[in-house]
């Protein structure tokens, strides 16, 4: 039987105390658990920030690349190796900032792999920038005025380029975040898990309490999953209360499916056949 | 004096003037000539003023020659263009019904021939007809190309086409042409292949499985090379969404155990050179073509240089162990990419191959038979390799710096790579003994990557004066020196694929003997000529140095290294 605590890992975790990270990196835990993985077999790829960090904080295979850059990592080691169970660990920073091009080439790419983003509104590692999706007016060191942009919409950004697998959770509920977890691994194709995460170092505005007050959970209302404008709808509202859950479920070819052999067999299992490689050149 | 004859086919883009050179081109070639195409043209699509300059001999010819001995012009600009190109024995076809300007000049009526045979679009096929009649060669050598280009098309292509170059035969009947010549029966002397297609080739040989591009001219060629071979090899390529996916996905696919490139041009580069950085920290191998072209930003995106030696040396912050190649020919272009791969699996480095313009896009012919290894080092470590494979360690420290490579999920070892510095399980760490560690563990590669470097190719090495260069400037230099040679210059040649780590002794060796050197580079300051003398201290007497985006004519070289000898000797 796997148990969490085979994912317990040694060395020393480096986030504030209080992080909203504790609590997603317990649930994260719970969901390879429950998928009934070992750390041997899972592969985690991250970019840069505190987000970034998961891995060396979770026993399990890792590359810990550059900020922005997890996804196009992420797709090469998926596209040599289509069997891996790829987890990634991004900030938003990472994921909408740095890497917003990767991000929606992801979606159009549906490579198998669960994306996880770890949405604290703020630039946790660089000390309180604000982030893509920091609210306008928010007050920075930098921007004292406060931020002049809108914020960007992580779940109608990747229902809008079609991505099939789209869920928001929160970090302070990690039975939940461990199922979506656990059913965004399941899916085939490119999983989008937006997770409101508590930074309690540098968002003073959008805290614990913040988030108690207005998060609840769709998928215990009898919301719909296969239909696409009621997901765009709970993307877009307003107001006081905000919509957690699996928002939109859809097949889709995955990037394997659509490249002939790859689904059958990995670039990385096949053997090397120089008579075949001999062939192609003698026909140049 | 054997067969050495220039044609240059020139006109608006668009026009298919590669399909006239590619005709004579396979002709030549079938009959065991020696060919080089050497493509001139402007970033547009339509219009404008674009030329192919094809070189046939009965030996291996490397570098275009600066005299035309036949010019086809299909637009008037041409003619005004190159016209003072010819030869003294030269002739001009101009595609017109009005008797051209001079007695060097016929004017026939090509297009409206191609319009009589079928379609304007076959003037491409009267212009092949009309040269190699000129030339000397029989009607049947067209023939057997024109039916193996067009037996799998709709019925009666062939025939239109066979009726086309029929006429552009007939249309210089009785005109004497002294560059003609007789035309050889002998077997190719080789493959008849683009510098493109031979790092493409030279890729898939080394059983590269994965390679990621954002297109860029003129690097598109070689994955446009690689996709040919998607369905017959275990091969995927994937357009990236830009330069900094292409080198992170080529990473990620290394990291999880496929031989991975891409390649690009400088601008492309520039954007790469981060995650070139990060697969120096993690130890990643991964190979990235830079085919250059002039600078900085856009440039001339369709011409060619040699100017960014320097930058690829360099890119990416900080220190760490590379290696830099640039194939001298379409032979070494092919080995360059097997060995690039072969170095950066066995070092676990990033291997630059810099190439350019005129090596991508000149079509040349590759001598040597394109073979593969019978097996391939993969340098991979598993379980099996391991006394225990829970206490695995990617960044071990060992002698020769290079730890054992595993790759992820393939069994109880855990694998654990880190952009940021790290601890020897691949943990960040921040330490001063783990920095100092890793950093040193680094660079005890470059001892044994220094062993690997060849040393340059040469002719004549214990001559008076040396002309060295690297890359594809090899070819244009060495018919230099010839020419020199000729006209009693005690002269030699030195040419460089092994950049870096720098073959210093070797460099040092030949370059140390010579009374003087030159550099002939194509950029303003010598980048290599800079590099020699901060390797070994010897600095280069003068420079030839050219930027216009034009690649190196032979006489040229010698024109200008002669007058420099003459100017001492005086
Ligand atoms: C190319 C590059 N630019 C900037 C940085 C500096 N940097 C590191 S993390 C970060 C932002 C972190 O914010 P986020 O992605 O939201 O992650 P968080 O720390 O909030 O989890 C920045 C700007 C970097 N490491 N690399
Ligand atoms: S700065 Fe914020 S996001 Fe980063 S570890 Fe501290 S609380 Fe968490
Ligand atoms: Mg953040």
């Amino acid at each position: 039987m796997v148990d969490v605590r085979d994912f317990h890992c040694d060395y020393e975790n480096k986030w504030c105390p209080g992080c909203g990270n504790f609590p997603i990196l317990e649930a994260l835990k719970q969901g390879l658990a429950d998928q009934r993985l070992v750390p041997e077999d899972v592969l985690m790829i991250s970019g840069i920030g505190q987000a970034g960090k998961t891995p060396h904080f979770l026993k399990c295979n890792f590359f810990h690349g550059l900020h922005g850059r997890a996804l196009p990592l992420a797709t090469g080691a998926y596209a040599a190796n289509s069997e891996l169970p790829i987890l990634v660990s991004m900030g938003d920073g990472d994921c909408y900032g740095e890497g917003g091009n990767h991000f929606m080439a992801a979606i159009r790419r549906n490579p198998d792999m669960t994306l996880l983003i770890h949405d604290n509104r703020v630039y946790g590692l660089t000390k309180g920038q604000p982030s893509p999706t920091s609210e306008r007016g928010f007050v920075t060191k930098i921007q004292p005025m406060g931020v002049r942009s809108d914020p960007l919409n992580p779940a109608a950004l990747a229902l809008s380029q079609g991505a099939g697998f789209v869920a928001r959770a929160y970090c302070g509920h990690k039975e939940q975040l461990a199922g979506l977890i656990g059913q965004a691994m399941d899916y085939r194709g490119v999983s989008v898990i937006d997770i409101m995460q508590v930074c309690v170092s540098y968002n003073t505005v959008n805290t614990y309490d913040w988030y108690k007050k207005r998060v609840y959970d769709i998928n215990e209302q009898g919301h719909d999953t296969g239909d696409l404008s009621a997901a765009m709808a709970l993307a877009f509202a307003g107001g006081d209360r905000i919509a957690t859950g699996l928002f939109y479920k859809k097949d889709r070819a995955s990037f394997a499916d659509r490249v002939p052999g790859l689904a059958e067999s990995p670039l990385a299992a096949r053997s090397y056949d120089p008579a075949r490689v001999q062939a192609l050149l003698d026909q140049a | 004096m054997g067969i050495d004859v220039t044609v240059k086919i020139g006109g608006e883009a668009g026009q298919g003037i590669q399909t006239v050179g590619d005709l004579l081109a396979r002709v030549c070639h079938g009959c065991g000539l020696y060919v080089l195409a050497v493509n001139d043209f402007e970033s547009r699509i339509r219009g404008g003023h674009s030329f192919l300059q094809l070189r046939i001999s009965d030996r291996p010819v490397a570098a275009p020659d600066h005299r035309v001995h036949l010019l086809v012009a299909l637009s008037p600009r041409t003619l005004d263009m190159h016209l003072s190109e010819l030869a003294d024995d030269g002739l001009a076809i101009f595609d017109s019904q009005e008797t051209g300007p001079g007695d060097n000049v016929v004017s026939i009526a090509v297009t409206d021939m191609a319009r009589k045979a079928g379609g304007a679009i076959m003037a491409n096929t009267v212009a092949a007809g009309a040269c190699l009649a000129l030339l000397g060669a029989s009607g049947s050598l067209l023939e057997i190309v024109l039916k193996k280009q067009f037996q799998a098309k709709k019925a009666g292509v062939l025939e239109n086409n066979l009726k086309a170059a029929q006429s552009g035969v007939e249309a210089v009947e009785g005109i004497d042409f002294a560059p003609a010549f007789a035309w050889p029966e002998k077997k190719p002397a080789g493959k008849l292949l683009s510098g493109a297609q031979i790092l493409a080739l030279g890729a898939v040989a080394a059983d590269c499985r994965f390679a990621a591009f954002y297109p860029m001219s003129p690097a598109t060629g070689i994955m446009a090379g690689l996709t040919g071979f998607e369905d017959r090899a275990p091969l995927v390529v994937e357009q990236a969404e830009d330069e900094i996916a292409a080198v992170n996905m080529v990473i990620g696919a290394s990291f999880a155990g496929v031989r991975a490139m891409t390649a690009t041009s400088g601008g492309g580069f520039a954007l790469m050179a981060e995650g070139l950085g990060l697969a120096g920290i993690t130890e990643t191998p991964i190979v990235i073509v830079n085919s250059q072209r002039p600078g900085p930003a856009t440039g001339l995106p369709t011409r060619t240089a040699q100017a960014d030696l320097r930058f690829v040396l360099h890119a990416a912050q900080d220190e760490f162990p590379r290696f830099v190649l640039a194939p001298t020919s379409l032979d070494d272009g092919f080995e360059t990419m097997g060995r690039a791969f072969a170095l950066a699996d066995k070092y676990q480095v990033p291997a630059i191959v810099l190439t350019d313009q005129y090596f991508n896009d000149s079509v040349n012919i590759a001598q040597k038979p394109l073979t593969v290894p019978e097996s391939i080092d993969r340098h991979i470590v598993t379980d099996a390799d391991m006394d225990d494979p829970k206490a695995y360690r990617r960044y071990e420290i060992t002698d020769s710096g290079i730890s054992p490579r595993a790759v992820p999920c393939a069994g109880q070892a855990l694998v654990m790579v880190s952009g940021n510095e790290h601890q020897q399980d691949g943990h960040i760490s921040e330490t001063i003994p783990d920095r100092i560690g890793q950093v040193d563990k680094r660079f005890r590669k470059l001892a044994a990557m220094e062993k690997e470097m060849r040393s340059p190719r040469t002719d004549f090495p214990d001559s008076r004066v040396l002309l060295t260069g690297w890359g594809s400037a090899a070819g244009a230099i060495r018919e230099s020196v010839e020419m020199l040679r000729a006209e009693g210059m005690d002269a030699g040649g030195v040419y460089f694929t092994d950049i870096w780590p720098f073959p210093q002794q070797a460099a040092e060796e030949i370059l140390g003997r010579c009374e003087r050197f030159y550099m002939v580079e194509q950029n303003v300051s010598a980048q290599l000529g800079g590099l020699i003398r901060e390797k070994t201290g010897l600095k280069f007497y003068q420079a030839v140095l050219k930027y216009d985006g034009r690649p190196f004519f032979p006489f040229e070289i010698a024109r200008r290294v002669k007058a420099a000898e003459e100017a001492i000797d005086g």
